[in-house]
């Protein structure tokens, strides 16, 4: 153990050995948790009562402020438990009775009270509901009877499961209708339902009750969530609390992922779950990579090996011409005096700001005229890899400079003299003593341009039109193009088969991104 | 190697880093650059090994004019206060790079490395990178590597600073015996004017940019030919005094308020004929604590340095620094009386600041 967290944990014992009276702690813990109750209200309030009127013109807006309020309803009294059980912790190391009693005590009073809050400005859930104690489900033919509570109006009535309700008295009804016609009834208001049983056609006269439709049995497996929450809370050693913090942040991402791996080796997916031909669990399948290497997706064919290449040779093009210029420009402008330079120095700024999609079209006619040149035409011009290569270089290059040049920086100068003193020239120096230290730059450059490049779509798309230069994000839209319906699978399965490379890259270079080089340099001068 | 520095100047842009300098160093010999910082000592070093282009004056090492030469063809050995190892070699790679660029064989680079490794007691660390060494072990290294090469100048910039005193003692010795015995000619820069005096077999004194002073320790300590040599060598610093010198038949006296202090000829002669205002100099060295002496004043602060208290006496609106036994008890408030010794008094101009007494 550090002598700094030493520090912390006599600083920790200081407070414990003064506890707090039992009933101060309690006060502090609800307190804090009524407040975080009246923040989330707040902020509810101010993306529904006040956002949401200002864009309601907007229906984007609308639905963002929507879920915004929604998730600040939702996530409410979770925050109100977390807060409120936060001071608990501190006693979790000494005194666990205590941190947990405190923290129980709190949730379950946050709890009733967030309850009681719900209950009253819902204009009261558990009020009674006129019902006829059967639910119902929208069909083509009419209203479904799904269910009937047994002994229930309904069932009084003798409605059965399947009945076909199509009006009320003479008019015909949806279930919206149907809802809205029931809310407004009174207690024993008579509803003859007109309905088809089989292929006939009958009536029966429903009386309404009065049922709420909230219950113990709701409010029951809340509580507990609440106090399971609060107990986590208590007994959750502090250093998880940033990696829950990241799964659950990451998430969506983790089942994006999960999707397209398990997509790629399905026949179908229902969700997460792969399906067979008859909707059962199973269908695990082979054919959606098979079809990549067989080069038949969906009657589209194609060759895949040269699209492979292609991507391939943009991105190590595009990487290996980045690091080259990236470094010796960077070094030129960390280390050297010339006219111009600042000048320079911005004006790659205002580039690297420069939204590059602007000058896609400028660039399409500069490409086709230099194709029109012989030679040069055929390296850089329009449809060529090198022509694509070139444009991405050049929207990288502000940047790689940039990146590099900061690199450089922090190099002290005395390393470079010291190594022209012991007899190194200008290049050896550069090439030998600084490149070196500037590693990881470079690595995290490359990974920059190299992933830039796998995965260009725009400009590939935009300077290859109509010829065999192809790489994988532009045949992936390709794919979705020609193929009616789209089989997602296969799409699934190219995309993951894109990834690839990119997966290996980063395990490879995991290892140099955590080198980080202990400098043998002390002080300056 | 015998280097002439002939009137260098090194700007840059408005900026002056060293201007005029004329400094003949001979072969073999042991330099100090003294002076406080951002007085042009790391400039003209870094001039002198090339990395800079002298803006006006001639480097001459031996006959030959280096202005233009590159740093790689005036084989130089150079330590930084930063030490500047190569961070991504071991110890063995990094003193073993200006053989390699030299192209010396590899199995003659072998034997010169561990060598001159074993001089420098790093004889087990070879294997290791800078990061996993300690501050004095790097020092070390780059000592090597400065040497390994065989250079025909030494150049040092602060390599000791950032050692701990008692490191700095023993490197201070190993460096000095190092180059007394392979005979290089050295250039060592500092600002610690202790490590100056006791290594140096002549000391530059700088300050802003020029040369103030080249001369041995003890002549800079004895005749300081500046005000600011004066000043700038010997800790605790010299206290200066104005005072009028004046003569009356035969006996010398220099007055300053109430202080009145009898003068021998040799010493009081040129300030008496000098005339008007003049600012004496005298060392805490040679101011002692008495019975019954020349002045009374009162302790202001005392500051124990181990062995000795530095004491600050005021005499009416004056000041000065001195040293005393640690036994005497001094305090603060004390009224103790003062006896100078005046043989050792300096005397300067006080509008040139040049010595009244050792003319250049
Ligand atoms: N590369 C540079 N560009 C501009 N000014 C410089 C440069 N190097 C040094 N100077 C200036 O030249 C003067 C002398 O600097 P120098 O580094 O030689 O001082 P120094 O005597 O080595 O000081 P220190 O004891 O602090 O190392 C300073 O005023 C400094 O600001
Ligand atoms: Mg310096």
């Amino acid at each position: 153990m550090t002598a700094r967290e030493n520090l912390f944990d006599s600083d920790k014992l200081k407070v414990e050995e003064a506890p707090n009276s039992l009933q101060r702690d309690l006060i502090d813990g609800l307190r804090l948790g009524f407040i975080s109750i009246l923040v989330m209200l707040a902020a509810a309030f101010f993306f529904s009562g006040i956002v949401h009127p200002l864009f309601a013109l907007g229906s984007v807006e609308e639905t963002v402020m929507d879920v915004l309020t929604r998730l600040c309803l939702l996530v409410l009294p979770f925050v109100a438990y977390i807060v409120a059980a936060g001071p608990a912790r501190r006693y979790s190391a000494t005194n666990m009775a205590r941190a947990l009693f405190l923290a129980l005590t709190c949730t379950v009073i946050l709890f009733a009270a967030i309850s009681a809050g719900h209950y009253a400005l819902s204009y009261g859930a558990f009020a009674p509901r006129p019902s006829l104690e059967m639910s119902l489900s929208q069909t083509e033919a009419g209203i479904r009877v799904d269910a009937i509570v047994a002994g229930g109006a309904a069932d009084i009535a003798e409605i059965k499961v399947g009945d076909i309700i199509t009006a009320i008295r003479r008019d015909q009804v949806d279930l919206a209708a149907f809802n809205k016609r029931l809310n407004q009834s009174e207690e024993e208001a008579p509803l003859r339902l007109r309905f088809i049983r089989g292929d006939e056609e009958m009536q029966e006269t429903v009386r309404v009750v009065l049922v709420s439709d909230k219950q113990l049995s709701v409010l029951i497996p809340g509580l507990v969530l609440g106090l399971v929450f609060t107990a986590i809370i208590v007994f959750l050693p502090g250093h998880w609390a940033p990696y829950i913090a990241l799964v659950g942040l990451l998430s969506p991402l983790i089942v994006g992922y999960a999707w397209v791996i398990i997509a790629t080796f399905s026949y179908r997916t229902e969700g997460l779950i792969p399906l067979d031909g008859n909707d059962n669990f199973g269908g695990l399948t082979l054919k959606n990579w098979e079809s990549i290497i067989v080069g038949n997706i969906a009657g589209l064919e194609f060759n895949i090996v040269p699209i492979f290449m292609t991507s391939l040779a943009i991105a190590l093009v595009m990487t290996f011409i980045v690091l080259l210029v990236s470094s010796m420009a960077g070094y030129a402008l960390s280390r050297m005096h010339f006219p111009g330079r600042r000048f320079f120095l911005s004006f790659t700024l205002i580039l690297h700001g420069f939204p590059a999609i602007t000058l896609l079209i400028p660039i399409f006619f500069v490409l086709l005229r230099l194709g029109g040149i012989p030679i040069i035409g055929d390296l850089i011009g329009f449809n060529t890899i090198g022509g694509i290569a070139l444009v991405m270089v050049a929207f990288q290059l502000p940047l790689g400079v940039w990146l590099m040049k900061g690199f450089f920086d922090n190099i002290p100068w005395d390393m470079e003299r010291s190594a022209l003193i012991d007899g190194a020239s200008r290049f050896r120096t550069y090439w030998e003593i600084l490149l070196p230290q500037i590693r990881p730059g470079l690595l995290a450059l490359g990974i920059f341009a190299f992933i830039g490049g796998w995965n260009a779509y725009i400009i590939p798309a935009t300077y290859s039109i109509g010829s065999g230069v192809s790489n994988l994000p532009v045949f992936l839209e390709e794919l979705i193009d020609a193929t009616a319906p789209v089989d997602w699978n296969q799409v699934a399965a190219v995309g993951m088969f894109q990834l690839i490379p990119i997966f290996i890259f980063f395990i490879f270079a995991q290892e140099y991104l955590l080198n980080i080089y202990a400098g043998g340099t002390k002080g300056s001068s | 190697m015998e280097i002439r520095i002939d009137n260098l100047t090194k700007k840059f842009g408005d900026v002056v880093g060293v201007e005029d300098l004329t400094l003949h160093i001979d072969d073999g010999e042991f330099v100090a650059f003294l002076g406080p910082s951002g007085c042009g000592k790391t400039t003209t070093l870094l001039t002198l090994a090339g990395i800079y282009k002298p803006t006006d004056g001639l480097i001459r090492f031996g006959d030959r004019v280096v202005n233009t030469v590159q740093p790689k063809d005036r084989n130089i050995g150079m330590v930084f206060q930063s030490y500047a190892l190569y961070p991504h070699m071991t110890i063995f790679q990094n003193i073993a790079y200006p053989l390699k660029l030299k192209k010396v064989p590899k199995n003659v680079q072998n034997e010169q490395v561990r060598q001159v490794a074993n001089v420098m007691g790093i004889g087990e660390l070879l294997d290791r990178r800078p990061g996993q060494l300690s501050g004095g072990q790097q020092q070390r290294v780059a000592l090597g590597r400065a040497l390994v090469k065989e250079p025909d100048v030494l150049l040092f910039d602060e390599p000791l600073s950032n050692l701990d005193a008692r490191l700095r003692l023993t490197m201070r010795g190993e460096i000095k015996h190092l180059q007394k015995n392979l005979g290089i000619t050295s250039i060592y820069v500092t600002h610690d004017q202790v490590e100056a005096m006791t290594m140096a077999d002549r000391i530059a004194v700088m300050n802003r940019g020029h040369l103030q002073a080249f001369d041995a320790p003890d002549e800079l300590y004895d005749r300081p030919k500046t005000r600011f040599v004066a000043g700038f060598v010997g800790n605790p610093p010299m206290n200066f005094l104005d005072v009028e010198v004046s003569q009356s038949n035969g006996h010398f006296l220099a007055e300053a308020d109430s202080i009145q202090l009898p003068l021998g000829a040799d010493r009081g002669a040129p300030p008496a004929g000098h005339g008007g205002p003049v600012v004496m100099g005298i060392r805490p060295e040679d101011i002692q604590i008495v019975e019954k002496g020349d002045v009374t004043g009162e302790i202001f602060v005392v500051e124990p340095l181990g062995r000795e208290d530095l004491i600050d006496v005021r005499v009416g609106p004056h000041g000065f620094i001195l040293l005393a036994d640690t036994e005497k008890q001094h305090r603060a408030g004390e009224r103790v009386s003062l006896n100078f010794d005046m043989t050792q008094a300096q005397f300067f101009d006080p509008q040139t600041e040049r010595s009244l007494l050792w003319r250049q």
